[in-house]
């Protein structure tokens, strides 16, 4: 049985690595998957694969399955108000059905 | 008239060392178009290996030097860095079309030391055979984290300034508009039941009013109360500063290297290894940055153009207040003019690897292409093209005479 669930997605600037996963944990999320990216947005084309020499060009994608829209909206409300104005960012929400995590949907299965 | 045909012809040979024939190459193939990409994983290890090599080679020379030699230097160096930043808020930053706390990281930028043109400006030291303290490298801490530092606190101080003064006018309009009331619990920093409605829309909508915060109109209000919302304390507390400086690759590396210098007897694989890898990695070094530089020129003809005039004039002023303090150490202490020139050097360099994570989080208000721009395509090139023969002309001609 599927669970339904709602993905969070974050995509913003490498350097807030640290910073946003501390907010998903303290909004009570079970994990997060990171990914490095790239793109073109609002601030240009970024992480366009040439060599850099420091990280600030650098991109993350979090993703993020919570249980219901409102803890999705929590993470994503307090992320861009805390840094999407003087970062790069993006953030949407997509519906997801889970059909198999440990954590996510307990150790009997989904 | 001697000493200036002997330092002219001296300056003329520099410009033909294979460090800045790498550089070069990187601009030209860079603006060719080539497909040539170095992987973020080589430049990572060769400035690895270049700054650990510098801290064994430092490490290595303290353990035979007394440390009394070391501390008129350090506390130059730690001058500079400082004096460096203050320079640019009470030059740039006064400039017309210049934000503040964009001057303000560029000088924090250009006072932080960047390890690359510091190894270019030993190699050009060593290849002419000029001596100088082997400890002198240990000096780039001394000299990057007070810039750094104090970058961060004025940009602080005036960012909250700006935010006070902005909240005393909010105040006076709370009574007849009720919705601006709301924002400066956004800069209280109680942010999580700021009225933000869904996922997808703020992101728009701050990015426009973060814009807006430029002007200085009442206007924009709403956008800067919100953008500040980073920085909820309006205190800056140092001590993190220092200690993301520390953790970052380039000064642990050289913090290791040092240490392993001092505790250890690496001899054996410096012989073998390091010492003998260094010039060719440096190669490789310089025609990445000369790459990068490329690269980034687009981006600073997007800010003003007081930023390259900054850019290009900054690496000869910097480098001149430093060797002005070197000769002072070079009368006092003995300080060798080898040494005086590094220490020039390192003045003149602007931090391209640790400097810019930090000052992004230091000073998120801070436009990034202004300040990385300045530095990476105008500033580090000037540094190794220029001032590094430069000041090693000096410190020969100081020698020769």
């Amino acid at each position: 049985m599927a669970k339904s669930a709602k993905k969070l997605v974050l995509i913003t600037e490498k350097l807030l690595l640290k910073k946003i996963a501390q907010i998903i944990d303290e909004a009570g999320a079970t994990g997060y998957t990171v990914l490095e990216t790239g793109g073109k947005g609002s601030r240009n084309v970024r992480s366009s694969g040439q060599p850099s020499v420091s990280d600030t060009e650098s991109n993350i994608k979090f993703e993020v399955l919570t249980e219901n829209r409102d803890m999705a909206e929590k993470i994503a409300d307090r992320v861009a108000v805390e840094f999407f104005s003087d970062y790069a960012g993006i953030a949407y929400i997509c519906d997801a059905e889970v059909l198999y995590a440990h954590t996510f949907c307990g150790p009997d299965g989904c | 008239m001697d000493f200036l045909s002997d330092f002219l012809a001296k300056f003329g040979a520099q410009l033909q060392s294979p460090t800045l024939g790498f550089l070069i190459g990187g601009i030209v193939i860079a603006a060719l178009g080539s497909e040539l990409a170095i992987p973020d994983a080589i430049y990572k290890f060769i400035v690895f290996m270049l700054l650990i090599k510098v801290g064994l080679t430092g490490g290595m020379a303290i353990r035979n030097a007394s440390l009394g030699e070391m501390l008129l230097p350090a506390l130059f160096a730690m001058v500079t860095g400082i004096v460096i930043v203050l320079i640019t808020r009470y030059t740039l930053a006064k400039l017309p079309g210049i934000k503040v706390v964009d001057a303000v990281a560029t000088g924090g930028l250009f006072g932080a030391v960047s390890g690359s043109t510091m190894v270019a400006g030993i190699t050009v030291l060593e290849g002419q055979g000029i001596e100088y303290e082997a400890w002198a490298g240990a000096l780039y801490p001394f000299m990057d984290i007070p810039a750094l530092v104090t970058a961060i606190v004025i940009a602080s101080i005036y960012t909250s300034k700006q935010k006070r003064d902005k909240y005393l006018k909010n105040e006076k309009y709370i009574g007849k508009e009720d919705y601006l009331g709301m924002q400066p619990v956004a800069a209280g920093g109680a942010p999580i039941d700021q009225p933000v409605p869904t996922g997808g829309y703020p992101t728009n909508d701050l990015r426009s009013s973060a814009g807006g915060y430029s002007g200085e109109s009442g206007g924009s209000t709403g956008g800067y109360a919100s953008g500040s919302g980073g920085i909820p304390s309006s205190r800056v507390k140092i001590w993190p500063i220092v200690k993301e400086s520390i953790q970052g690759s380039a000064l642990s590396a050289l913090l290791l290297g040092l240490a392993l210098g001092i505790l250890t007897r690496p001899e054996s694989v410096y012989e073998s290894f390091y010492d003998p890898l260094f010039r060719g990695l440096l190669s490789i070094l310089m025609l990445i940055m000369g790459m990068e530089a490329w690269a980034r020129v687009n981006e600073l003809r997007q800010v003003a153009q007081w930023y390259a005039l900054y850019a290009f004039v900054a690496p000869f002023l910097h480098g001149f207040i430093a060797f002005g303090l070197g000769m002072i150490a070079h009368y006092a202490t003995g300080f060798s003019p080898g040494g005086v020139a590094l220490l020039a050097v390192i003045a003149a360099s602007s931090s391209d690897i640790s400097g810019p994570p930090t000052l992004r989080a230091g000073i998120p208000s801070a436009n990034p292409s202004a300040y990385i721009g300045a530095s990476t395509a105008i500033g580090t090139p000037v540094a190794i093209a220029l001032c590094i023969p430069l000041f090693v002309g000096f410190a020969q001609a100081l020698t020769g005479g």
